[in-house]
């Protein structure tokens, strides 16, 4: 997550500490509704779930199967065959299909985006709830870890973590998972804060909830709206930081069809003038990381009724 | 804001030494015995003994990490594994390389960012508006490194535009398609958040006032909106210079620019961990100061800002 | 059509560049050749170098006693000639007079031996210094054989006794034993004369950042990570036929650049005069179009190794499987663009000892599937690669991955930093892993016996963990052994042992390219690889 994001989501957290009452039903409904009439918020809708699509039905939709290396058979017509009929992407020095690397390669996008944020998001949300709801000692604690985490560049501190250890899919979202969790957290951390002096939630305590009910039932819900859209947001960079690891030479193994990995084997011979190797990739990257950021300015507009005059 | 300063700065103590430590985690519990890699294909037993004893690793964990806090604070982090080179030395040799990547960059980005977002703002809904906002979003949304590629194919290799990469003998030409690489994702993000102040300001009573009494067009946007849409723009042109350091990291590599990126690239492939540890010291050391400068900054652009 | 004229242009070219050599163009003086540097070199100081980039630029500036012309023979150097002793454990160097080290560097700083002679005592103190246990040489124990070695490094002895000045020009050196190829190991890149007053004045540790040597470069000026610029040696010993001073130019300017497609960019861009040419480049470079395009094999071979130790690589079979499975010819042809050779055994064809009828391992992949089914695997298995992080690396096991895949294997691939990956395997940790050995010293000692030999299992080379006593006793017996046809019987018979056993899958044989713009003159490609090239007899054409 750039520090821009970071500014956003303060300003975001900002806006929501201004409306203490929390809102029901009506916030969704308003929300999608305004969702609706952004088109290009629509379009980035669309774009992801289009990506989802072709990373759920790879097998059905991709030509070929995108491992299987055509040079043994067929020779040297396969390697590097510039887009054609049958390869509409071209294929690569192994003779792989592009076409079909290139939508197997949504799923490790995915893969990545989701199950990073599902792992900044259990951090993030736990130590941002913990540290607005107890406040004290406990949250100068956690705001002091969310400032340290902060202060290392992003991709510099996932580089740390990967690269001296034998590289996986796992390793890779849970590195950027484990870095990504303080823009949640703070955001968690401020709407708690603004929430929990509620009249309804002093209501729920007076009535003898426990601590854990109160944050799980009455404040969390309340929550969602904001951490929706910071995921959304956080998911483009994610993908972005997983294609840059792999770019250097970090994170992936063949055989998988990572797109980062796909530009830095294509590079080579973008410069020799087969430019399909990289150039494929690098768009299918631009396209869902784009899709991301439509998707989330949107949904920050929608759900934050002060912006949209 | 005197005091401000003061407090802003011994609040950023507490986060470094936390950087500290977080370093040292992340540099210590590694699989492989460094003593053993540092010996090299050489190594008899006796040698890597007197490495593990050189370099402490046979110290409990907690006297290790005293000790690397103290080489910390004192900057003396000692020398590189691969060359012997003094770690300070290495990184401030590159540093300036880094330094001039990152201001032209910085430089592209605002001068790219603001005019497109002015003029976007003034011209709200023409063509010209959709194509630049259009692009500020591509601008956000592709790898700069595959940005870097396609431009070094571009304007090296089919149109020769550009004689090469590199720093050349510190010639300017050098220094321009890096730093375009480089500047286009801030240049981006500076044109959205210019278009958008200035529309909310260019709306209000006053820019409305100014219309009416005439003043020449170029007069009410420059001297009047532009001024009050400053604020949130020097805000994310300061947050940017910070996130540009590290950008540099996939940026030199891609041009070859010999800055402290790919330094720390290397460093990383070869387990110098001196290296290792003194760059990410420095680098977040760097962030830390320059996001207190962001704060200081916005603090004197807005003066509703309070300094308690 | 095209192709004839390229053809016809290259014809020409040849013509025009034989038609050079026979009526002697005249030298020019002047210009800086400008190179690239495949990484920031660790060390310049040849004491501790043990890598390719940075004995690259070590030979511009350092000298041996004796050097490899560029067909690999040894040749004088700073010895001008050399008798054997004593059944070869003693060798007695005449020294070439007139030999200075540099006088003047970094922008003409005077040095601090101030440019004196070079006498025999020079090498007796260098050769002292190197061995020292506190130097801690990383390469002292390719002499280990010096006699007084072990008791030096120990600290018994508080100099080295084998090595000895009968006068100022003549330098002694005594062997514990006859090691054959010791005069090989000389030529080796640490092995250089060192100015005493300039490493006193650095230090062990800075003196890597201000060398100085006797070679026809002096240093100039090393920005990190951007270039390092070498200056001509006004005062260099050699001369060419006509009694010119060399070098011819001006000095020496290697930009440091990590990545391959920068580097060919570069050179076609014509910031750089040589490149070294990566498979994408390899049919452009070739065809002649861009440049004088050189190629010969290099002494080193591309291997896969199992540890015979560790399941399942402990069955001769599986390892038989693993080499009758791979397609060496298409993978070569087409992944490595045909830059490379087949590998049948261990030695690469023109090193001594070399058997061009020995019988390797054809692509066979029912063989293989029979094989693997005889040793307990009818349905196949699954194993793990390990190579060290790089792009080349990657691309090739990437392609043997499929063809893995046919006989029923699965690869899986695992990568690691260089470090490391030696690290685990020289402990004996890694079942399967990449290597590569590119020759020390041209002798196929430097391979079987490093390699293979019980003796040398573990960090000394022999990472498969073969133990054959045969193939020991072959090895050994050809170590001591003087009569050099004897000594190559001896080879082929051990390397006939290895390839049955396959301790190794055996990929491919090196093969060196290098381009250079067609103004380049006086230009070789050396048989150990463009890295040991010097640049005392080129010039440039401008």
């Amino acid at each position: 997550m750039s520090k821009q994001e970071m500014v956003l989501s303060s300003a975001v957290a900002k806006q929501y500490n201004a409306e203490k009452e929390p809102k029901g039903r009506s916030l969704w409904a308003d929300g999608w509704r305004r969702l609706r009439k952004n088109r290009l918020a629509m379009l980035g809708l669309f774009i992801i779930v289009f990506m989802t699509f072709l990373a759920i039905f790879a097998p059905y939709v991709a030509p070929y199967d995108p491992i299987e290396q055509l040079i043994w058979t067929k020779g040297r017509a396969a390697k590097l065959a510039s887009p054609s009929r049958e390869h509409w992407f071209g294929t690569d020095l192994y003779g792989r299909d592009i076409l079909s690397r290139v939508i197997y390669g949504t799923r490790i996008s995915l893969t990545i985006a989701v199950a990073a944020s599902v792992v900044s998001l259990v951090i993030g949300v736990s130590l941002g709830a913990v540290a607005g709801y107890y406040g004290g000692k406990v949250d100068d604690f956690i705001s002091w870890l969310t400032n340290v985490i902060y202060a290392f560049p992003f991709l510099l501190f996932v580089l740390s973590i990967v690269a001296f250890r034998p590289a996986s899919l796992t390793l890779v979202y849970i590195a950027i998972g484990f870095v990504s969790w303080p823009s949640i957290a703070r955001v968690v951390r401020g709407q708690v804060l603004s929430i929990k002096e509620t009249e309804f939630v002093e209501a729920a305590r007076a009535v003898g909830a426990s601590d854990f009910e109160i944050i799980f039932r009455h404040i969390l819900p309340n929550v969602i709206a904001p951490v929706i859209v910071q995921v959304t947001l956080g998911m483009g960079s994610m993908i972005m930081t997983e294609a840059s690891l792999t770019f250097l030479g970090f994170g992936t193994q063949p055989p998988t069809p990572s797109w980062g990995y796909m530009i830095n084997q294509g590079r080579e011979y973008l410069l020799s003038g087969q430019w399909w190797w990289s150039v494929f990739p690098g768009l299918a990257i631009s396209l869902t990381v784009l899709g991301f950021n439509l998707l989330g300015d949107g949904l920050r507009d929608a759900l934050d009724p002060r912006l949209n005059k | 804001m005197g005091r401000y300063v003061v407090r802003r700065l011994v609040g950023a103590i507490p986060v470094f030494i936390g950087v500290i430590v977080v370093v040292f985690i992340l540099t210590t519990m590694v699989p492989g015995d460094p003593a053993r890699i540092m010996a090299g294909q050489a190594g008899n037993p006796e040698t890597i003994a007197r490495i593990r004893k050189e370099m402490g690793l046979d110290d409990p964990l907690h006297i290790q990490m005293w000790n690397f806090f103290k080489s910390a604070v004192t900057f003396n982090l000692g020398r590189s594994y691969r060359n012997n080179m003094d770690v300070n030395e290495a990184i401030l040799s590159r540093f300036p390389a880094t330094f001039k990547l990152a201001l032209a960059g910085m430089v592209i980005a605002i001068v790219l960012g603001m005019t497109s977002g002015i003029i976007s703002a003034v011209k709200q809904y023409s063509v010209l508006d959709y194509t630049s906002m259009l692009l500020a979003l591509v601008g956000i949304s592709a790898p700069s490194f595959w940005i870097g590629l396609l431009f070094i194919y571009f304007f090296c290799v089919i149109l020769r535009w550009i004689p090469g990469t590199g720093t050349g003998n510190g010639e300017f030409v050098y220094l321009i398609l890096p730093a375009l690489t480089l500047g286009i994702r801030p240049a981006a993000l500076i044109a959205r958040m210019t278009r958008s102040s200035m529309l909310e300001v260019i709306r209000q009573d006053y820019i409305r006032t100014a219309w009416a009494k005439g003043l020449g067009a170029k007069t009410v946007v420059l001297k009047h909106a532009l001024k009050n849409a400053m604020i949130p723009v020097v805000t994310i042109v300061g947050v940017q210079m910070a996130s540009l350091l590290s950008g540099v990291v996939l940026i030199e590599q891609v041009f070859q620019w010999p800055g402290v990126g790919r330094l720390f690239v290397e460093a990383l492939t070869y387990r110098d961990f001196p290296i290792i540890r003194g760059e990410v010291l420095f680098l977040a050391g760097l962030f830390i100061i320059s996001n207190l400068l962001v704060d200081l900054s916005y603090a004197l652009f807005d003066p509703r800002i309070r300094y308690d | 059509m095209r192709r004839h004229i390229v053809l016809v242009l290259a014809v020409a070219l040849a013509l025009a560049l034989m038609g050079g050599v026979a009526v002697a163009e005249q030298p020019k003086y002047g210009g800086i050749w400008k190179d690239a540097l495949g990484a920031n070199p660790p060390h310049l100081d040849p004491v501790f170098a043990t890598d390719t980039t940075s004995a690259e630029v070590g030979y511009q500036i350092f000298e041996t006693l004796v050097g490899l012309d560029p067909d690999g023979n040894v040749v004088p150097l700073l010895a001008e000639s050399w008798e054997v002793h004593d059944g070869g454990t003693r060798f007695v160097f005449n020294l070439r007079k007139g030999v200075h080290f540099h006088a003047t560097t970094e922008g003409g700083t005077p040095t601090a031996n101030g440019g004196r002679e070079v006498t025999a005592h020079d090498w007796v103190w260098t050769f002292n210094y190197i061995c020292s246990p506190e130097t801690n040489s990383p390469r002292a124990y390719f002499v280990d054989m010096i006699k007084g070695y072990e008791e030096y490094q120990s600290g018994k002895a508080d100099r080295l006794a084998g090595v000895t000045a009968l006068d100022d020009y003549t330098l002694q050196i005594e062997t514990s034993y006859p090691f054959a190829p010791f005069i090989q190991v000389l030529t080796y890149n640490t092995f250089v004369v060192l100015p005493k007053e300039d490493i006193e004045k650095w230090g062990t540790a800075d003196f890597n950042f201000h060398p100085v040597g006797t070679g026809p470069f002096k240093f100039e000026q090393w920005l990190q990570d951007e270039k390092i610029v070498l200056s001509r040696n006004e005062n260099y010993w050699m001369k060419d036929e006509y009694g010119n001073q060399l070098p011819y130019l001006d000095g020496i300017e290697y930009r440091i650049i990590v990545d391959y497609t920068i580097e060919y960019t570069e050179y076609k861009l014509g910031n750089i005069y040589q490149s070294y040419v990566d498979t994408p480049y390899y049919e452009e470079a070739k065809s002649g179009a861009v440049g004088q395009f050189f190629e010969r094999p290099q002494m080193g071979t591309y291997y896969y190794g199992f540890n015979v130790e560790l399941e399942p690589f402990t069955d001769k079979r599986v390892r038989q499987a693993f080499n009758y499975a791979i397609d060496r010819e298409t993978l070569i042809d087409i992944v490595l663009e045909g830059r490379a050779s087949p590998a049948k055994g261990v030695l690469p064809p023109g090193m001594f000892g070399y058997n061009p009828d020995l019988e390797g391992y054809e692509y066979n992949p029912e063989k293989a599937k029979q094989l693997l089914a005889e040793a307990g695997y009818p349905n196949g298995l699954e194993v793990t690669l390990q190579y060290n992080t790089n792009l080349g690396h990657k691309r090739l096991a990437e392609a043997l991955q499929a063809q893995f895949a046919q006989i029923g294997v699965k690869l899986n691939l695992r990568n690691v930093d260089w470090g490391v990956h030696l690290d685990t395997v020289e402990r004996g940790e890694v079942p399967f892993f990449r290597m590569g050995w590119v020759v020390d010293y041209p002798d196929p000692d430097n391979f079987l016996y490093v390699l293979l030999h019980s003796d040398n299992i573990g960090p000394q080379g022999n990472y498969s963990r073969f133990n054959n006593p045969d193939f020991d006793a072959l090895t050994e017996g050809a170590r001591l052994e003087g009569d050099p046809e004897v000594r190559r019987h001896l080879y082929q018979l051990a390397e006939k042992i290895v390839v049955e056993e396959a301790p190794w899958l055996f990929i491919y044989h090196y093969v060196d390219h290098s381009l250079v713009k067609d103004f380049v003159r006086g230009y070789q490609l050396p048989a150990f690889g463009q890295y040991t090239n010097k640049f005392t007899k080129v010039w440039l054409d401008l």
